[in-house]
């Protein structure tokens, strides 16, 4: 009896003694932008969004100045009547300032808050970010989530390379020290992905457009539904049909492509990359008829020429910069024993890297109609 | 041998539930934070560490078994006692209980040490140190078959973790785990001696063997625990190291939560904190079976009842903690209980067989005297 008096009275005290988040009492900040101002304190400008007992939910943005990001996020809690938790964290955007500052803080203090998910996106504002927030879209009614599904939309469909906070820390910690993250801006109406920013030991070194960001996936990784756009040049086709073109563009989608890195000579280092690649045509010109395999084959011909010549002006560009967005770095560690490998090492070996580049593509089918 | 402990069958169970205790005692607080610590000495070699710190777990199982079939129905207690007389056996076995008790200290501050660190930042230690300590009063009250009861659903509600795992396998780089064996000899070792934390809980089979119905059964299913941990561990630590990049890995003090906060499903978002809440069902079996052991040994030494035993063991592990309180000092401990299981789980078993043997075979050679 004794007993069971003491477990009785056990459970009364110690339940419901953890914290309650109710989330009528509470707001949640949906997105953040970070940005530098000029005295060295760190703006944050939140997305914070609320519900009411009637299930009605408002945004509300809100902004402040501080030293840490943390206080910045207390100053914001002086503003609400409801205090704000980060737990519905999603988006988490950065200024080009702070960007040219450096990110390393910024993505430690994330990391170290567990109340941060490691799968939030992360991405750059091209110019202002609290003007990009604040602006009252005609078709936009919560910002915040418009970005989440803007950037979730946009890397699942290899627009842009993914940006969690899990890959950029992941690769902000490796050998290579090198990351991209995506690039928004505000433009009219509507807010646009422009590129990816590729950075070096947490710092942007340079820009890329949305165009190539399929090439970089396609070094990187399998991918699978990519979608391609060549310019091939004037006369490539010319024997294909009747009369000679000014331009011919083509369109490629479904894209399959696979990635096959050889090192060949560790001491440059150089590397043979074989890229295979199935896709289904998508667009051609009306006059060129693409029946017979011959004809297949020459355009893939074309499209292989293209493609290879694409990825080594972006390969190019990135040894330029010096910001190894391909992981070349891991996969030369990886293939070499006994040498060590460090970032300073990689920095100077990186510019002077050559890559053998073979692209072997296959048209599997080419719509319904020739 | 005159300590024969007279146990009646409705004590007994299943060797086939042997299995299932030595899953769920191996697997516990060990499993959140293994991967970093390890990684330091063996970098992405780490899987082959915890090969070799389970062949030695093994060798010692192995040991062990042998060492109590030659009693029959004699649990450690009870060998300590017949081996080295009445004093050094009891000092022996005291140490054999303050270890159990060490081990239950461990994992309980441990854990609570993550629930506050991963979900509820200000709820008080102690509240959940009783909580627990409640939980287990319970299970050691109602006796053995019981907690082995606790053993079975702990291991079969466990099992969607795993499963789980696999998702963050999506983001696997198999570059992280090349080259193979590039680690040299002592660092491997290194590595595997720090597994000791996260492999010892095998060790209740010395008090748990005179309990088992059909004991020629014993070995086998010890063995199918013992490679089920295995390969559940070299699945999380292989998922870590192709998750993680290396110095990633390093900062990441509970690399397993971390994988859990990359998964986001779509009725649930944050898996991390379900695991984490999960997880009191994980330790509760190891808890309960410290306990247990804790008493089987203290029963040797003085006569004593099992709710005074077990208040008073609570109450001494309930002071203790507030002498090791902060992230570090709970660092330090494990690294120092860590240690005395290596002594004592896996190295004295092996000593006591020796000593064992000699001791049988010197008798034999007087009794043939005779």
């Amino acid at each position: 009896m004794k007993k069971l008096i003491i477990v009785i009275a056990f459970t009364f005290i110690l339940s419901g003694c953890a914290e309650q988040k109710i989330l009528e009492n509470i707001s949640l900040t949906t997105l953040v932008g970070y940005e530098l101002e000029d005295g060295g304190e760190l703006t944050s400008t939140a997305v914070i969004r609320q519900i009411n007992q009637d299930l009605e939910s408002r945004v509300e943005i809100q902004s402040a100045s501080a030293i840490t990001s943390k206080w910045a996020r207390t100053k914001i809690d002086l503003k609400t009547s409801k205090i704000t938790g980060s737990g519905q964290l999603r988006v988490v955007l950065f200024g080009e300032k702070l960007a040219k500052e450096g990110l390393d803080h910024n993505l430690h203090i994330l990391k170290m808050n567990a109340e941060v998910s490691n799968a939030i996106y992360l991405a750059i504002v091209e110019g202002d970010i609290k003007e990009l927030l604040e602006y009252k879209y005609k078709n936009i009614t919560d910002i915040g989530q418009h970005i989440y599904q803007l950037i979730k939309q946009n890397i699942e469909h290899h627009h842009a390379l993914s940006s969690t906070l899990h890959e950029v820390n992941r690769d902000k910690y490796s050998l290579v020290k090198s990351y991209a993250l995506p690039v928004i801006k505000k433009e009219g109406e509507n807010i646009i992905i422009t590129g990816m920013a590729l950075f070096k030991d947490s710092k942007i070194v340079g820009q890329i457009t949305a165009d190539d960001t399929m090439y970089i996936m396609m070094i990187r990784e399998r991918t699978h539904n990519g979608t391609l756009q060549l310019e091939l040049p004037d006369s490539a086709l010319d024997g294909l049909a009747d009369k000679p073109f000014d331009q011919l563009a083509i369109a490629l989608d479904t894209i399959d492509s696979k990635p096959i890195l050889k090192l060949v000579d560790p001491s440059v280092p150089e590397f043979d990359l074989t890229i295979k690649l199935e896709c289904r045509l998508r667009e051609i010109n009306a006059d060129i008829i693409v029946d017979t395999p011959e004809k297949i084959k020459k355009v893939e011909e074309e499209i292989n020429q293209k493609i290879e010549s694409e990825l080594t002006r972006i390969i190019k560009y990135s040894q330029e910069v010096n910001s190894d967005i391909f992981n070349f770095g891991e996969r030369f560690r990886a293939r070499v024993r006994n040498v060590i490998v460090d970032k300073e090492k990689w920095y100077e070996l990186y510019p002077q890297m050559k890559v053998n580049i073979k692209v072997e593509s296959q048209i599997v089918r080419d719509g319904v109609f020739q | 041998m005159k300590n024969k402990l007279q146990i009646g069958t409705n004590e007994m169970f299943n060797a086939h539930l042997l299995f299932f205790i030595i899953c769920a005692s191996q697997v516990g607080v060990g499993v959140h934070g293994f991967q970093a610590v390890i990684y330091q000495y063996a970098k992405h070699d780490a899987w082959i560490s915890i090969i070799i710190s389970f062949l030695v777990a093994y060798l010692s199982v192995f040991m062990s078994l042998k060492l109590l079939e030659l009693y029959e129905s004699d649990d450690i207690f009870g060998i300590n006692l017949d081996l080295f007389g009445k004093y050094i056996g009891n000092f022996i076995n005291l140490i054999l209980v303050m270890y159990s008790g060490l081990a239950f200290f461990a994992i309980i501050r441990n854990y609570t040490d993550v629930i506050n660190a991963w979900v509820f930042p200000d709820l008080k230690p102690s509240f959940i140190m009783i909580t627990l300590m409640i939980l287990v009063l319970y299970a050691f009250t109602a006796g053995l078959r019981t907690i082995i009861g606790i053993c079975f659903f702990s291991f079969l509600l466990g099992l969607w973790i795993p499963i789980a795992l696999i998702i963050p396998l999506n983001y696997a780089n198999v570059n992280f785990l090349l080259p193979v064996l590039s680690a040299d000899l002592v660092g491997l070792l290194k590595g595997a001696y720090y597994m000791t934390f996260t492999v010892a809980g095998f060790e209740v089979i010395h008090t748990l063997y005179p309990f088992i119905k059909e004991k020629e059964k014993a070995k086998k299913y010890v063995s199918l625990g013992l490679f089920f941990t295995m390969f559940l561990y070299l699945f999380v630590m292989i998922v870590t190291l192709t998750f993680f990049s290396g110095e990633q890995l390093e900062r990441t003090i509970w690399a397993t939560l971390s994988l859990f906060s990359n998964i986001r499903l779509p009725f649930l978002e944050r898996v991390e904190l379900i695991t984490v809440c999960f997880w009191m069902i994980i330790i509760l079996p190891n808890l309960c079976l410290y306990a247990w052991s804790a008493f089987r040994g203290m029963k040797r030494m003085a006569n004593i009842s099992e709710m005074k035993f077990i208040l008073g063991m609570f109450l001494i592990i309930f002071i203790g903690s507030f002498f090791i309180e902060t992230r570090s000092e709970i660092y330090d401990f494990n690294n120092k209980f860590g240690y005395i299981a290596f002594v004592i789980v896996l190295f004295y078993p092996m000593v006591l067989y020796l000593i064992a043997l000699i001791k049988k075979s010197v008798s034999k050679r007087r009794a043939g005297k005779e």
